[in-house]
């Protein structure tokens, strides 16, 4: 397998940029990742066909077909009203037993395999010619040998399997063809739930001269920046969070692209100011453990309740860091906000009541920045399966109302039961859950006690059957219906934070991803880590980047708008000013005139 | 007794491709993608992977999968193994009505 290039982690991790192609620092780099051999390790291959510009474009094309062909079907499947070719396939009898098939169906056509003729669930295909084949019994790789045709491609990855190398390969346009086609597909099959239109097509940034220009002069810096976290004194409640900003991506690329810049704010004991200092701290040159200082001072001028050295816990911390940032952000509004903070982490809730008796639906709809899951059902004992989603699953369970809890606004006098039910209605960029492991007992015991039980999570979460869209769109045998394409509620890890020891002298650590390696903080501790560990670890926070993200359609970002009123705004003010200057002159002339 | 095999052979082809077709494999193997992920089979996979491959010299698709596949296969939660058979069961099944 040659050394792949980071594009392939776009396709893993979302738009994540590098400008770096170094070898994972922490660990001996192996044969094939010579720093100097990194991009001539590409299949030469694919570097000769594509040398030629019609070879290149007939495999581009056939490519393009095949992915986009199977992203129309995978749809199609999933969401049966909405199937598009469709072929009658008549009542026919089994010629060996007289057997009859159920009444036609509507189908969708299927390619098989040329060499062994049996529908092909998998399809691998040629990119030189017609041919089609199953991968595990070798009939794809068998007719490139025969043939003399090179590549083939897996349908539903998009991966390129190269007969020369006998390998799969990556190439970067190959990469970049895969998600844009698959994207186009869905983007033609989802409409906007309010608005009922479709979404606008995904445009890549072009620079324009000017900005090729300013970026020419541009030094690239590496796109990793890692540092340990001092210990102030109690301090590793505030360090994992740190470190959870520090590592997720849409708050990393906020403030690298210095959209809060601290010299110019004119806020005091801004944190805002605190967290563009922080991000210029984690990438400049030096990598040794530093002491955040300043942070901690602010935090403390601005919220009391967290000065003090006693241990305090992350997850208030989280949730006051978000408010304090929220708070000193640029364009923060009470209502509707479009600070970064919201932008990141604002998503909603919806609780739908359902009066049992006459069936009305009251809906409300709640903000929310995060996600406090129960570790234990109502009455309190363990549950038996704990996975993340078995918590998503349970705090999204109808619950049933006491008769006093509810009085319906229809039915009149008795108040019948209700039910309640929970359900995502905005899912946000970052999802944030906190496992609630303290619990404060008032049934006499002294101490509250904190709950280990091992939740298991994952490294990708699909957050489709937890939303408002899939709930009201479940068919009549209880499945959730297809609210959409995957990619729109695929969810991937970034950091893990873990808290040992006992309520009142516990210490947190940390896990945090970047791109696909994983990394331990335990203040200004930092060792390479694994995925493995991280799972295993046991987590009271995780934290999770939407893999795609998406955006209202043909709408003017907000800060480019903003960047614009700025403009007039000051440019009212010159003429202002001029016309001041002017008036003084005048009177300054008059008074002179005057006074003769 | 070769008679019935291959009668069983054309038969499982004939199913096989009326549940492609139909769109039911899909939609089986989206319900047992989600259950192998909130089991951590697949993230389990994932890290075997990434920790052979790591190592691995000349550095090879087939190999990874050579080391990962019977374990993959062994692996599987008896519980969603399961789950999925009745399903696949209860489609066959149908196909069968007479």
């Amino acid at each position: 397998m040659s050394a792949s290039p980071d594009s392939t982690h776009t396709a893993l991790f979302g738009e994540e940029s590098t400008f770096s192609n170094e070898a994972h620092p922490g660990i001996e780099p192996s044969v094939s990742s010579d720093a100097s051999e990194s991009d001539i390790d590409r299949c030469s291959h694919i570097t000769s066909v594509f040398a030629d510009p019609s070879a290149k474009a007939g495999i581009i094309d056939k490519f393009k077909t095949v992915v986009a062909w199977h992203a129309r079907r995978t749809h199609d499947s999933l969401h049966p009203a909405k199937r598009r070719k469709v072929r009658w396939l008549f009542m026919w009898r089994c010629l060996v037993n007289d057997w009859y098939i159920q009444p036609p169906v509507l189908q969708v056509s299927s390619p098989t395999c040329e060499t062994c003729k049996r529908t092909l669930s998998r399809p691998f295909v040629c990119l030189h010619c017609s041919f089609a084949g199953c991968w595990s019994e070798g009939h794809i790789t068998n007719h490139l040998k025969e043939t003399g045709h090179t590549f083939c491609t897996d349908a539903k990855s998009g991966s390129v399997f190269c007969s020369e190398c006998e390998d799969f390969v990556f190439d970067d346009t190959m990469d970049e063809l895969y998600l844009s086609t698959v994207v186009s597909v869905e983007e033609q099959r989802t409409k906007f739930q309010v608005a009922k239109r479709g979404r606008e097509p995904y445009q890549p940034w072009i620079p324009t001269n000017d900005e090729s220009t300013a970026l020419k002069y541009i030094a690239t810096v590496p796109c990793q920046g890692r540092r340990g976290l001092l210990n102030l004194g109690q301090t590793c409640f505030l360090n994992v969070i740190l470190q959870s900003f520090i590592h997720n991506p849409l708050l990393r690329n906020y403030f690298l692209s210095d959209r809060h810049n601290s010299r110019l704010c004119k806020h005091s004991d801004c944190t805002c100011c605190e967290m563009d200092n922080l991000f210029t701290e984690i990438y400049s040159p030096t990598n040794t453990p530093f002491g955040p200082t300043s942070f901690l001072a602010t935090t403390w001028k601005v919220s009391a309740e967290m000065s003090g050295y006693a241990q305090q816990d992350a997850h208030e911390f989280f949730i006051t860091a978000l408010n304090q940032i929220h708070g000193t952000c640029r364009g923060s509004t009470n209502i509707s906000c479009n600070c970064i903070i919201h932008q990141t982490f604002a998503g909603q809730f919806q609780s739908d009541v359902t009066c049992e008796k006459c069936g009305t639906v009251t809906s409300t709809i709640d903000p929310m920045l995060d996600i406090s899951l129960e570790l234990r059902s109502k009455s309190g004992e363990a549950a038996t399966d704990n996975t993340l989603a078995s918590c998503l699953r349970r705090y999204t369970k109808p619950e049933k109302l006491g008769e006093r809890e509810y009085s319906c606004s229809k039915c009149t006098k008795a108040s019948h039961g209700a039910v309640k039910r929970l359900s995502i209605r905005t899912l946000p960029p970052v999802l944030s859950f906190q496992f609630k492991r303290f619990e404060h007992k008032t049934s006499g015991k002294a101490a509250p006690q904190k709950i280990d039980a091992p939740i298991r999570i994952p490294a990708s979460i699909n957050m489709a059957p937890y939303t408002t869209l899939a709930m009201n769109t479940t068919g009549k045998d209880g499945e959730t219906g297809y609210p959409g394409p995957d990619a729109m509620y695929e969810y991937d890890l970034f950091a893990v934070i873990n808290h040992e020891g006992q309520m009142d002298n516990g210490h947190y650590t940390n896990f945090a991803r970047f791109q696909d390696e994983w990394y331990r903080f335990d203040d200004d501790k930092v060792t390479p880590s694994t995925l493995s560990d991280c799972l295993a670890s046991n987590a009271y926070m995780c934290f999770y980047v939407k893999r795609h993200l998406d955006y209202k359609p043909y709408m003017k970002p907000t800060y480019l708008l903003a960047r614009e009123n700025d403009i007039v705004r000051e440019q009212a003010m010159e003429r202002e000013k001029e016309a001041a200057r002017m008036k003084e002159v005048d009177d300054a002339l008059m008074a002179m005139v005057g006074g003769d | 007794m070769s008679q019935s095999t291959s009668e069983i052979e054309i038969l499982y082809v004939e199913v096989h491709r009326r549940m492609i077709e139909n769109g039911e494999w899909d939609r089986i193997l989206h319900l047992l993608s989600s259950k192998l992920s909130e089991s951590g089979w697949t993230d389990d996979l994932l890290h075997r992977a990434k920790e052979n491959s790591r190592t691995m010299d000349p550095l090879s698709f087939q190999t990874i999968l050579q080391e990962l596949l019977s374990h993959a296969q062994t692996s599987v939660p008896l519980s969603v193994k399961r789950e999925i058979t009745i399903l696949i069961k209860q489609f066959v099944k149908e196909q069968f009505e007479k």
